[in-house]
C-alpha cells in the first residue's frame, strides 16, 4: 500500500519536472531564440523528458535491462540525429 | 506485502507493462514517427530560411498547452495505474476519466489550429515546411484520436468493474500505447514548432 501511495508521490514531482521543462522550451520559442546552444539545451531537454515518461511514467525502471536500453538507445538516437540535421543546415 | 506477493512483483518485474502485442505496435510506432522526425531535421537542413519562416507562423501558445495538455494526461494514467494495483477500482475510472478528459483538450486545440491554418489556404502544398508540419502533427493526431478510443475502451471497462488489483493487464497496455503518443509529441513539439 505504501509503495504505491510513495509511487504515486514520485509521479506528481515527475509531472512538476515535465511541466517546468515544457515552460522552459516554450519560454525559449516565444523569445525566438535559436543557434547552436539553445538547440542543444532543447533537445537535452527534450531527452530529459522522454526519458521520465519512458522511466517514471511507462514504468520501464521495473522491468528487464535489454526493454529500457533499447528505449534509451532510441531517444537517444532521435535526439542526436535531429541534432545532427540542425548542425548540417548551419552549414 | 506478503512474500509471496513480493514474488510474483519480483517476477513480473521483468516484462513490459501490459499486453506484449501492443508493445510490438509502440515500437512500430516510434520507428516511423523516429523515421519522420530525422527525416523533417535533414529536409530542414537544406531549407533553413523556409523553414524558419514557416515555423514562426506557427501558433505555439498551442503546441505548448497541448504538450502540457499530454502530459498531465500521462500523469493521470500514472495514477489510474497505481489505484487499481491498490484494488481501488472507481478511483481508476476516474483518473483514466480525467485523461480522456486532457485528451479531448488535445484534440480540441489541435482542430482550432488546424482549422486556422485551412483557413489562411495552407495545405500540404504550400511548402516543403508545411507539408512536413501537416503530414507529422497530422499523423500524430490520429494517433490521439486512436488512444482516445483505447482509453475510453479501459475506463469504461473499468467503471464496469471489470479490472481489479489481480487483474489489471488490460489498464497497463491501455497506459502503455498513450504514454507512447504523450512521448512522441515531447520530441514533436520542440523540433516543429522550437528549434530554430
Amino acid at each position: 500500500m505504501n509503495t504505491t501511495t510513495n509511487h504515486s508521490t514520485a509521479a506528481t514531482r515527475i509531472w512538476l519536472v515535465l511541466v517546468v521543462l515544457t515552460v522552459l522550451t516554450w519560454a525559449v520559442g516565444e523569445s525566438h531564440l535559436g543557434g547552436p546552444a539553445i538547440v542543444a539545451l532543447v533537445l537535452a531537454t527534450a531527452f530529459v523528458k522522454g526519458q521520465l515518461v519512458i522511466e517514471a511514467f511507462m514504468g520501464l525502471r521495473q522491468v528487464r535491462a535489454l526493454w529500457r536500453i533499447i528505449m534509451f538507445a532510441y531517444l537517444l538516437l532521435v535526439c542526436a540525429l535531429i541534432g545532427l540535421g540542425y548542425a548540417v543546415g548551419l552549414h | 506485502m506478503t512474500n509471496a506477493e513480493l514474488t510474483l512483483d519480483r517476477t513480473r518485474g521483468n516484462a513490459l507493462p501490459g499486453d506484449f502485442a501492443i508493445w510490438i505496435f509502440i515500437f512500430a510506432e516510434l520507428a516511423v514517427f523516429g523515421l519522420l522526425f530525422i527525416a523533417y531535421a535533414f529536409t530542414r537542413a537544406g531549407n533553413v530560411e523556409l523553414f524558419n519562416a514557416s515555423q514562426s507562423l506557427l501558433d505555439r501558445h498551442s503546441g505548448a498547452v497541448n504538450t502540457l495538455a499530454l502530459i498531465t494526461s500521462s500523469y493521470f494514467v500514472v495514477r489510474a495505474v497505481a489505484a487499481i494495483k491498490q484494488n481501488r477500482v472507481a478511483v481508476c475510472a476516474r483518473w483514466l476519466f480525467a485523461a480522456l478528459g486532457m485528451g479531448a483538450l488535445f484534440i480540441v486545440v489541435k482542430s482550432a489550429e488546424f482549422y486556422v491554418k485551412f483557413s489562411e489556404g495552407v495545405g500540404l502544398d504550400t511548402n516543403t515546411f508545411y507539408m512536413f508540419y501537416l503530414s507529422l502533427t497530422f499523423f500524430h493526431y490520429m494517433h490521439v484520436w486512436m488512444g482516445m478510443v483505447i482509453l475510453a475502451v479501459v475506463a469504461w471497462k473499468a467503471a464496469q468493474g471489470h479490472y481489479h488489483a489481480g487483474a489489471h493487464t488490460g489498464v497497463e497496455t491501455g497506459a502503455s500505447y498513450w504514454h507512447m503518443v504523450d512521448l512522441v509529441w515531447l520530441i514533436l513539439f520542440p523540433l516543429v514548432y522550437v528549434i530554430r
